[in-house]
């Protein structure tokens, strides 16, 4: 049964038309993410180019542009944990299993600017992460997750996000939360960061704590939010305020 | 039928139906109890604005706008708290503001006076109100004073 | 060694004007930010960046603190002749950091 209603629920979000936080920008914020010789994140792309080969991935992967079509795909179902795995998880399982190597640690830039490099191969490609039936119990966890109230402030994502949306918290418009464009460069960071960077700033901002980097609520979270993103265009690496 | 008393008869003076009529005629929000002073002691009005126009504290500005000329960028989540002292009475305003989850559950309110039911507050926060309870009562003071 | 992006034509007719677009990857520590410990963060920002074109300086511009992270500089140059472009970013605690590129003008 819940099952059903979740199916429906996903259903009635991609019935409707859905937008991108990229359309609450300003015309100069939505101009510096479409221009490579302006975007910021395009730096960390250039690292990630630099570490393809001298962090080994070229030796079995060949070029980077055969990563076509793969950020599109996840979060992925992992036969290693039984669980879903993020893009950022499957290159450090990759270091770790395959090259023998400690992988570089979560939110580090060399883990951030090998995010950005693949999730730019499948720039433009609709984002499609399996409907494996073995996710249907991390799906159920990462709604149920967006749907918690906590905090001080004892608000969830969803009452934002979803009931809110397109209005204005304070000077900021409320995006639907489609995370179409991660790792992206943030200027309010200065920098580039995860979607698990956003997902803690947003909880200490109902004032409550964190997951620790790598937990796995934040890939329920994340495979939820791309299965309600699914058909949206990945925009990886994106810009926002 | 009232609790205690006689029944009203025609005979009895307008007085007697007079604050009865006042309760009725005040519409359906009177019908709503709100919740005694927490302290005892009248709030501060001018402590109040202090509190609601300084978003950190007060948190108000960033879902509700006002009459704050000062402050730019109010949000838009919230009724505007123009005249807010003319539709809510001052037990009213003070449950909304302690826990207006009891009002409406689905609320994006917080609940500024209370810490339980909660879910992983931050270390920062745990076991504290969002305000305290001389704020709330200044909050309160100051949200009667919205007349226009 | 910071990244840098910087973009323009390889080839370009004698007399157009080009556009040249540069990116480098580098904080701009304002100097007046606490960390996390309270104490503020010394103050760490590119200050001045050059574009010499056969050794000739075509641009400058000077970078304050108000200037966000990993600046980016757009100018343009007349291409008078084929030579070598060389950017130089320098700043605080020494930082200095050249690249150059190549321009044909036919």
């Amino acid at each position: 049964m819940r099952r059903l209603l979740l199916a429906l629920l996903l259903a009635g979000v991609v019935a409707e038309a859905r937008e991108s936080g990229f359309v609450l920008m300003s015309p100069e914020t939505q101009a510096m993410q479409r221009d490579d010789t302006a975007n910021p994140g395009m730096l960390w792309v250039e690292e990630g180019r630099a570490l393809w080969d001298s962090a080994g991935c070229a030796g079995c992967h060949g070029d980077v542009a055969g990563m076509r079509g793969v950020a599109a795909r996840y979060p992925a179902f992992d036969a290693a944990s039984g669980g879903p795995i993020d893009l950022a998880g499957r290159i450090a399982q990759c270091q770790e299993a395959r090259q023998g190597r400690t992988p570089f640690p979560r939110e580090s830039e060399e883990a951030l600017a090998l995010s950005a490099l693949v999730g730019l191969q499948s720039r433009g490609m609709p984002v499609a992460p399996p409907e494996d039936p073995r996710l249907a119990p991390a799906l159920a966890r990462g709604d149920a997750l967006y749907r918690q109230r906590r905090g001080q402030l004892d608000l969830s994502c969803a009452q934002c996000h979803d009931a809110n949306a397109g209005r204005h918290l304070g000077s900021s418009p409320i995006p639907e939360a489609h995370p179409t464009g991660y790792p992206l460069y943030r200027l309010e960071w200065q920098g580039m960061g995860s979607l698990q960077r956003r997902l803690r700033n947003c909880m200490a901002g109902v004032r409550s704590e964190p997951y620790a980097y790598g937990a796995a609520e934040y890939i329920e979270i994340e495979l939820f939010l791309m299965r309600r993103a699914a058909g949206m265009p990945l925009e990886t690496p994106a810009v926002r305020p | 039928m009232p609790r205690t008393g006689s029944a009203p008869s025609r005979r009895m003076p307008l007085a007697r139906w007079a604050p009865v009529l006042a309760l009725l005629l005040a519409g359906g929000a009177a019908a709503e109890e709100g919740i005694p002073s927490l302290t005892g002691q009248p709030g501060d009005a001018a402590r109040g604005r202090a509190i609601v126009a300084t978003r950190q504290r007060g948190l108000c500005l960033l879902c509700h706008a006002g009459p704050f000329p000062e402050e730019r960028f109010q949000g838009d989540l919230a009724p505007s708290l123009a005249g807010v002292g003319t539709r809510l009475t001052e037990g009213q305003l003070r449950l909304r503001l302690v826990d207006g989850r009891r009002l409406n559950p689905e609320t994006i309110m917080p609940s500024y006076y209370r810490t339980e039911g909660l879910v992983r507050v931050g270390p920062a926060w745990q076991g504290r109100t969002i305000l305290s309870a001389g704020e709330i009562e200044d909050v309160v003071a100051f949200l009667l004073t919205l007349r226009d | 060694m910071a990244r840098t992006l910087i973009n323009l034509p390889r080839t370009a007719r004698r007399g157009e004007v080009i556009e040249i677009r540069t990116l480098i990857q580098h904080v701009m520590e304002t100097g007046y930010r606490p960390g996390a410990d309270g104490v503020v963060v010394p103050r760490d920002i590119v200050t001045r960046f050059t574009c010499l074109y056969n050794n000739e300086e075509v641009f400058s511009a000077e970078l304050a603190p108000a200037i966000a992270a990993n600046p980016f500089l757009s100018f343009s140059v007349v291409a008078a002749e084929s030579g070598i472009l060389a950017f130089t970013w320098s700043g605080d605690n020494g930082f200095e950091q050249t690249e150059t590129r190549s321009l044909t003008v036919t």
